[in-house]
């Protein structure tokens, strides 16, 4: 038995301490941000936020979130709506400025690796409000355990999407 | 596909999977499309059934296309999405044309659902090059809502017309809501086909179709739904799908392509007292009712299970020289409809020749998702499948042959997952069959999910290839010959692994015999577009299987069709040896091709091209070729290729360090003439994805295999491209109405560049680098040489 902290709330999960956070998410808490994409940290599928910094979770193990703070993709409305002091009322119809972005620049063609893509840009705004391109692709290529990966070739989009998301936090997400 | 057309449609065979006579329609038969009211369809009925009643039962009477009282709208595809969004724009934006409805009023779209949408086949040529099935359907309903309309109101037909959802005419107007209301219309539609064929039904017939110059809705950027439930985390993925009691599944697949099982090993119960083991034939497979129980104890199970040892592949090393020794008597030669004239002496007699062979490797579709599926074999001889398939009820017809079982006994639902580019549009990526097999083995449902290595090693991959071409220049400088023989192994093997490995039923492996799916026939698949060229003969060669026939599992190297098949082993050779020829003879690449192409639309987007690009007409190489060195040498090179109803011509422009080889493509700008651009926005999206991908191919990707199979087991031994390594990227869209139609735009992309980076290359350093891909050690001692 582990308690963690997930989008804000303290859930209890009865997985064995070794068992990749991946699996916990996906199926004792049946989130579907994350995805399996090599359960070896190659390509982010998986990421989720661990106290605002990206790991992957499919070789992260359980014991190893502690008492630290889990973003998944389905957190990121809240944890806008947190940053912004918005009321609950409003955080419920909000969407995190990444999300807009990504959905205004029409960014995911299969889409399958687009969680690790806006979780990656949402840490990387959170401390860069108006990245270089070059800083993007720092972010999405060299900053983790492994470049972010496309296969359908969106990374073009992924640069309009991240540098409008920018823009629309600076604006307070408007 | 390029091979995968209606001519060809009726000579498929289903699989000899068991089919009761509802289920194959024969040109003129029926197909309903009915106005059924919310709620009181029969489909709703059908979805809370046992067994669900096939979409084409007769007295269903809802298929393709509902209209509800409350003006909403929902159509039906047996197509799915991969990633091109084709279901949810331009099927919406199709329909919603020619019903004369709104772009909104289209709220549902259910796609590949084999027991609820009406025709089959594969995730390929979506826009049927301007006819897909859904707009002949909505054509049709068109004409039925006017006759309505016509009753309904007292005014003649001929006086009717409809806008955004209202038919209005002689001073009357009642919208398709209103119309429908409390109405049970039925109207027959005919189609032919099969419909687990491959190729699925068609609709045939003409219904009279809205005029280009009429389109309010083609054209405009709508968005793509399901991209905002995927971003805001509420799509339900085939990866999400849960069902009571299931267990969660790993594979021990063999030991190599050819090995046989020997003993399996045993569950250590103390470890993992909730995991089993299911052997079947050489099937492996280990559940537990947790995940990371069934992958820790498969894990366990596959280090104490022992196979036989197997060497039957020839190794990447000695590729060539085996694509050189294979047997290519036994498979029929194809030819091009456009040869012309005597080769032999027009090569003899030219002033310049160019001979050169063009080596391409094998490729995976490296899906970012390994594919899974969910099987639930319930107790009643029904089968459920939740995969992402492309061709799903190709899919059913496979898992019906497997078992042996009627076709009515199976069911495909299709979810959102990651795309696999081809992998599954004869109905199979892998996993299906397994899951299938082992919740039959345990009864209950069974989630199997491949690692990332197994789908490195399982799946099937986009086979070798290599070109002999010849070229003959006068003294001029125009081509008067050209001839090339392509060799490629059959490139569409359909059989379930699974399947193979339990030793059941399956289709057969490509044999000589096949047919169009199943052989090793190797077609021609790139449209010749120089036809200044006096003297023409192109020539393709098939043959078996790498270690197919050599393998005691029947399995060796399967191929698969991906995204731009055969044509990009066919494109590939083409286009960089007219650059070659267009060097020979002293000429701009781009003004070359132009000079031998006849067709408006060719030359047309090589001048889109050429102009984006800000394209300088010189020969190549440039006036001071460098190879030595570690300054990086630029070049630019192009390519030309015509797909499914589009025109499309890219330029590449890289930087090369010869010293150490590598590659950066800088700036890449490609044309694109679909004819019509039905959407703008995704078709932008679509070709820098393709253009992405098609960089990844050039550069990185080569399945490397050794006597055993697959070395590639990851991301670091199969690396893709990153997002460091794009270029700036220039789309230009041609948008041709008066073509009349629209052609695809999810393929193609992928494959031009790795000519015009090879050409670019050439350009840069003068030296021409005739095999894929372009790594650097391979640019490096080639540029040392």
């Amino acid at each position: 038995m582990a308690t963690i902290l997930v989008n804000g709330v303290r859930r209890e999960v009865q997985a064995p301490a070794d068992t990749p956070l991946l699996y916990v998410l996906r199926n004792d808490l049946e989130l579907s941000g994350p995805q399996f994409g090599c359960g070896l940290a190659q390509c982010g599928a998986c990421s989720v936020l661990l106290d605002g910094k990206e790991i992957r979770s499919c070789i992260t193990p359980l014991s190893a979130a502690g008492n630290k703070e889990i973003t998944t993709l389905e957190g990121l409305p809240a944890r806008w709506a947190q940053q912004k002091g918005l009321s609950a009322a409003n955080a419920a119809k909000t969407l995190h400025p990444v999300q807009q972005a990504w959905i205004e620049e029409q960014t995911p063609l299969c889409g399958f690796c687009q969680n690790g893509m806006m979780i990656k840009a949402t840490e990387l705004l959170e401390r860069t409000a108006t990245p270089t391109v070059a800083e993007i692709k720092e972010a999405f290529t060299t900053s983790g355990p492994s470049p972010h990966l496309c296969r359908c070739g969106s990374y073009a989009a992924i640069l309009d999407a991240v540098q409008r998301a920018g823009a629309l936090m600076a604006k307070g997400g408007k | 596909m390029a091979e995968l057309n209606e001519k060809n449609a009726k000579s498929v065979q289903v699989f000899g999977a068991t089919l009761t006579r509802r289920q194959v329609v024969q040109s003129g038969g029926a197909l309903l499309v009915g106005f059924g009211m919310a709620g009181s369809g029969v489909w709703s009925k059908a979805a809370r059934a046992a067994v669900p009643e096939n979409t084409l039962d007769p007295s269903l009477p809802g298929s393709w296309i509902e209209i509800h009282p409350d003006n909403t709208i929902l159509i039906r595809t047996g197509k799915s999405d991969f990633g091109q969004g084709t279901t949810y724009t331009a099927y919406r934006q199709i329909v919603a044309e020619e019903l004369n409805a709104r772009f909104e009023a289209i709220t549902t779209v259910v796609m590949g659902d084999t027991d609820r949408t009406p025709d089959g086949s594969g995730a390929f040529d979506f826009l049927g090059r301007g006819t897909p099935n859904i707009r002949k359907a909505a054509a049709y309903t068109y004409q039925a809502l006017l006759d309505l309309a016509s009753k309904r109101l007292g005014v003649p037909k001929d006086r009717l017309a409809a806008k955004d959802g209202v038919v209005s005419g002689g001073g009357k107007r009642m919208s398709y809501g209103e119309l429908v209301k409390g109405q049970q219309l039925q109207l027959t539609i005919p189609v032919s086909g099969d419909l687990t064929s491959p190729m699925g039904l068609t609709v045939t017939g003409n219904p009279p179709m809205k005029g280009v110059s009429d389109y309010t809705i083609i054209g405009k950027s709508h968005r793509n739904s399901v991209i905002a439930s995927k971003v805001a985390a509420r799509e339900q993925w085939a990866t999400d799908v849960r069902l009571p009691g299931m267990l969660h599944a790993r594979m021990v697949h063999p030991k190599t392509l050819g090995s046989t099982l020997v003993s399996a090993g045993a569950v250590d119960k103390k470890r993992f007292p909730n995991a089993q083991v299911v052997v079947k034939g050489n099937l492996v497979g280990v559940v537990a009712p947790t995940e990371w129980e069934a992958i820790r104890a498969a894990e366990q199970v596959a280090g104490a299970t022992k196979w036989s040892d197997w060497k039957g592949l020839p190794g990447d090393g000695n590729l060539l020289d085996h694509l050189r020794k294979a047997d290519w008597t036994t498979t029929a030669v194809t030819k091009s409809d456009k040869a012309r004239g005597d080769v032999a002496p027009a090569l003899a007699g030219a002033a310049k020749k160019l001979s050169a062979t063009y080596e391409f490797p094998f490729l995976k579709h490296a899906p970012i998702g390994p594919t899974m599926a969910l099987a639930d074999a319930r107790p009643d001889g029904t089968v459920h499948i939740y995969t992402h398939n492309q061709n799903p009820q190709a899919l059913r017809g496979e898992i019906a042959k497997m078992l042996g079982a009627p076709i009515d006994q199976i069911v495909v639902r299709t979810f959102s997952g990651a795309g696999h580019y081809g992998r599954s549009n004869g109905g199979n990526a892998g996993a299906e069959d397994e899951a299938v097999l082992l919740s039959k083995a345990v009864g209950r449902p069974v989630r199997v999910q491949w690692m990332r290595p197994e789908d490195f090693q399982w799946s099937t991959q986009s086979p070798a290839a290599i070109a002999d071409i010849e070229i003959g220049l006068d003294a001029k400088g125009k081509m008067v010959a050209y001839q090339v023989d392509h060799y490629m192994p059959a490139m569409q093997d359909d059989r379930p692994v699974g399947a193979i490995l339990a030793g059941l039923p399956t289709m057969a492996a490509p044999n000589e015999k096949g047919d169009f799916i199943g052989s090793t026939v190797n077609g021609l698949s790139d449209p010749w577009i120089y036809d200044g060229v006096a003297v023409l003969a192109e020539r393709g060669h098939g043959t078996f299987q790498i270690g197919q026939k050599e393998s005691p599992l029947a399995i060796g190297l399967r191929d698969h069709s991906m995204r731009t098949p055969g044509q990009f082993q066919q494109n590939y050779p083409r286009e960089l040896a007219v650059s070659e020829a267009a060097a020979l003879a002293g000429a701009d690449a781009i003004q070359f091709r132009i000079d031998h192409a006849t067709e408006d639309r060719a030359i047309g987007v090589l001048k889109a091209v050429r102009d984006a690009s800000k394209w300088q007409t010189r020969s190549s190489p440039i006036a001071s070729p460098v190879s030595t060195g570690d300054k990086p040498a630029r070049g630019r090179g192009v390519s030309v290729m015509f797909r499914s109803g589009t025109y499309w011509a890219c330029v590449c422009e890289i930087a090369v360090t010869p010293a150490t080889g590598v590659i950066q493509v800088e700036r890449y700008t490609i044309a694109v003439d679909p004819g019509i651009v039905v959407n703008p926005m995704q078709l932008r999206r679509q070709v820098q994805g393709g253009a992405v991908m098609g960089i990844s191919h050039a550069l990185l990707e080569e399945a490397k295999f050794d006597e055993s199979g697959i070395t590639a087991r990851d991301w670091r031994t199969y690396p893709i491209l990153t997002m460091a390594d794009i270029p700036e990227i220039q789309v230009v869209l041609l948008h041709k109405p008066e073509v009349g139609s629209y052609g695809g735009g999810s393929e193609a992309a992928n494959a031009l560049a790795a000519p015009a980076i090879a050409a670019a290359l050439f350009d840069a350093t003068g030296k021409v680098a005739r095999r894929l891909p372009l790594k650097p050690a391979y640019v490096q001692a080639l540029l040392k040489a």
